[in-house]
């Protein structure tokens, strides 16, 4: 058996699993709070894709996201399209929106490329708010149908999707690190010039990362329509889903896909679990002051931490 | 059995409010038994945090006044409740959360339609009574047998919202002829700005600058100037508590004259705005829910701001308790007397109890329709009088915030002009 097989079949028995064992907690909470994990799982591995591999730093994740939440908001409202269509147009333009907005940025390196994406949120969230039809600054409700044919009860279902959603992302990520595309980033990351020099077209790779990452980001945030029932601008578009993104990554450690589905299932289970335990302020120290102590105990994450317990060099 | 209300029946819970607010432990019988959890989320942190907490302290004073009283259907009540950051994608984890895993027995509502909305889905599945506090249409879509909303804005918020601002408008002489409308680009806002364009349509007043503007803004003196161009009668703001801030400061900077101005404004009912803007608000005309005055004072009024006040004041919280802390009151003075009257806590008949007949509270007398909004809309408009400095003192007392609609609650006459002679 291949090593890739192997590998595959590891994510779908996990997923199998998790399935199993959440069915056996019996409540609709379990399937809430995994969907919420998985959601931030999703968008750590796609940040990473054009943060770690690449070295560029999309301060966008809201807008990518966004547009995938309004993408199943027109499309349920004006066709009453499936959720898992919904998804798939998601993908596309969110991918389609990641390649225009690289092409138009990607001349940009470091803090001036960051802003450039900081912007589009807004440029997106201002459209949004003036156009009626997608809900305009009211918001707008999505009707979330009562079971599903495979599913009886619509949250798991809604799980089961971004798990399967999740997944895809985190076999997408292990395959980009292994490929020509993943060797041709990181040679990007490591000094452009050289890499350009060499004869690693720069350009395009760009492109095709911020198409992937858009891409998974906005298939992330499909299903959110569905799982509140009401979005507006201001939820849509909110800067907490970019800080935390960035936030889970860069604790998990940005080397490896291992690093986001690390740092986003330990900081998301974290903060859920806060959010019902603990104080509203001890809940929102705790991205912060989690993300200020491994920037400085630990800048190469937990991943980092960890190879550096292995004798392989990564910093502590 | 007939559950029709009675005039004698009402009369004895209104009885029963009133002698609520006694607080004589000695003639309750004390709770026993297993608690009643109630179960809510509410916005400790983020944008809506200044509401939200406010909210949660009238809700706790309720919460050891039923105590006091002997509890809920002779069982102490416990309140559950967890942090949703302003944030609505937080709401229906904490729902399920609630209802699945704490296992409460009764569920009310976060504050506001964004966090209210993503609570109905698990809401309706679980098939609980709801009580909202604050939001605007947030049971159209969803068309749920047993929820009632506390707002007065009622179920046609883009007719009647600026009805009572029109009708004070008529006392003006000449009658105005013109009217500028301007707000915020947001949900409560809109409604606001569409109910002025009806009324003012309705009323033959011509619309002469009518503009949205972004919820980025921060500069208003645009705004301002181009309305000054316009020479409007009246100047109607639909407005959230950042931007009414900025707007009366623009007003005032560039001496912006109307015969009356005010309209939609949600901040000046906040305690730190009061006390920010001061005498400056002297002859606004502004949307408010309750104002201390003799019109308004219903059972129990008073004696829940005295015990709001302590509270607060020890707590460092909202100190004048005029705007959301009564409503989250006779929120939970409906749910009580709901489950009362059902007798029990099966879910279907408390929320056909919501329906059936008026509850007394101490924000007055309300009754909801099949949708949950209120039968009778309860819009009313104050003038903000003789303000003298920033003490905030002088906003606990009568003849400040003077009611000028709905009839039936006024207290004072307009005086015309804004700024204030």
């Amino acid at each position: 058996m291949s090593r890739l097989l192997r590998f595959h079949l590891g994510l779908a028995a996990t997923g199998i699993v998790l399935i199993f064992a959440l069915r056996l907690i019996g409540n609709d909470y379990a399937w809430y709070t995994g969907y919420v994990i998985l959601q931030y799982v999703l968008l750590s591995v796609a940040w990473n894709v054009l943060a770690g591999y690449a070295g560029y730093v999309n301060f966008g994740t809201a807008a990518f996201f966004a547009t995938g939440a309004y993408t199943t908001i027109l499309l349920t409202k004006s066709l009453n399209l499936d959720l898992v269509l919904c998804v798939l147009a998601a993908g596309l333009i969110s991918g389609g929106l990641g390649l225009a907005v690289g092409w138009l940025t990607l001349r940009l390196r470091g803090v001036y490329f960051s802003i450039a994406t900081l912007s589009l949120a807004v440029v997106l969230q201002t459209l949004v708010v003036n156009w009626s039809y997608a809900g305009g600054s009211s918001g707008a409700y999505t009707m979330r149908p009562q079971g599903n044919n495979l599913f009886g009860n619509y949250s798991e279902f809604l799980f089961v999707l971004m798990l399967v959603l999740a997944l895809g992302a985190i076999a997408a990520a292990a395959w980009i690190e292994r490929s020509r595309l993943g060797m041709g980033l990181a040679a990007i990351r490591d000094d452009e010039r050289a890499a350009a020099a060499a004869g690693v077209p720069t350009l395009r790779l760009k492109l095709i990362a911020t198409a992937i990452s858009g891409a998974m980001m906005g298939m992330a945030g499909a299903p959110l329509p569905y799982y509140a029932s009401y979005l507006n601008p201001e939820a849509a578009f909110s800067l907490t889903y970019t800080i935390n993104t960035m936030a889970m990554t860069l604790i998990g450690g940005t080397q490896s896909w291992v690093g986001p589905v690390i740092g986003a299932v330990l900081l998301s289970a974290l903060q859920q679990g806060a959010t019902v335990t603990i104080s509203s302020a001890g809940n929102l120290l705790i991205v912060g002051g989690v993300l200020i102590l491994f920037v400085m105990l630990a800048p190469k994450g937990i991943l980092g931490l960890v190879q550096a317990s292995r004798g392989k060099g990564g910093a502590a | 059995m007939n559950r029709e209300m009675t005039r004698r029946s009402f009369g004895l819970l209104a009885t029963a409010a009133v002698a609520s607010f006694a607080g004589k432990k000695s003639l309750a019988q004390p709770a026993s038994g297993e608690p009643i959890r109630i179960g809510f989320s509410t916005p400790l942190s983020g944008g809506l945090a200044g509401n939200g907490r406010s909210a949660l302290l009238a809700q706790q004073v309720w919460g050891d006044d039923i105590n006091a009283r002997g509890g809920l259907l002779g069982r102490p009540v416990k309140l559950v409740y967890y942090d949703d950051q302003s944030n609505g994608a937080s709401v229906p984890g904490i729902y399920t959360k609630l209802l699945d895993v704490d296992k409460v027995d009764l569920v009310i509502s976060s504050y506001g339609t964004a966090l209210i909305a993503p609570a109905m889905p698990v809401i309706v599945r679980h098939g609980m009574a709801f009580i909202s506090l604050l939001g605007s249409g947030t049971n159209e879509m969803f068309k749920y047998g047993r929820a009632a909303n506390i707002s007065p804005v009622g179920r046609k918020m883009n007719e009647d919202f600026a009805k009572g601002f029109f009708e004070v408008a008529k006392a003006l002489d000449p009658a105005p002829t013109t009217v500028a409308i301007a707000g915020l680009d947001s949900d409560f806002s809109n409604r606001a700005m569409e109910s002025a364009r009806t009324q003012a349509k309705l009323r033959g007043i011509k619309v002469v600058y009518d503009r949205a503007y972004p919820p980025s803004t921060v500069d208003f003196s645009p705004i301002v100037r181009a309305i000054q161009s316009a020479t409007p009668d009246l100047v109607f703001f639909a407005s959230y508590p950042p931007d009414s801030v900025g707007l009366l400061k623009a007003v005032r900077e560039l001496k912006l004259t109307a015969k009356m101005l005010g309209g939609g404004m949600v901040g000046p009912q906040v305690t730190a705005i009061k006390a920010q803007l001061g005498a400056q608000l002297n002859n606004l005309v502004c949307w408010d829910v309750y104002a201390p005055e003799p019109t308004m004072d219903f059972a129990g009024t008073t004696a829940f701001l005295d015990r709001y006040r302590a509270v607060a004041e020890a707590k460092g919280a909202e100190t004048l308790g005029l705007y959301a802390p009564p409503l989250a009151y006779a929120q939970m003075q409906v749910l009580e007397q709901a489950v009362t009257r059902a007798g029990s806590l099966d879910q279907a008949a408390i929320g056909a109890e919501l329906h059936r007949d008026s509850f007394p509270t101490i924000i007055g007398e309300l009754r909801f329709d099949e949708t949950g909004e209120w039968v009778e809309e309860r819009n009313v408009y104050v003038q903000y009088q003789g303000i003298v400095g920033n003490d905030l003192q002088q906003f606990k007392k009568p003849g400040v915030q003077v009611i000028l609609y709905p009839p039936q609650y006024k207290s004072g006459v307009l005086r015309p002009g804004f700024p204030a002679a």
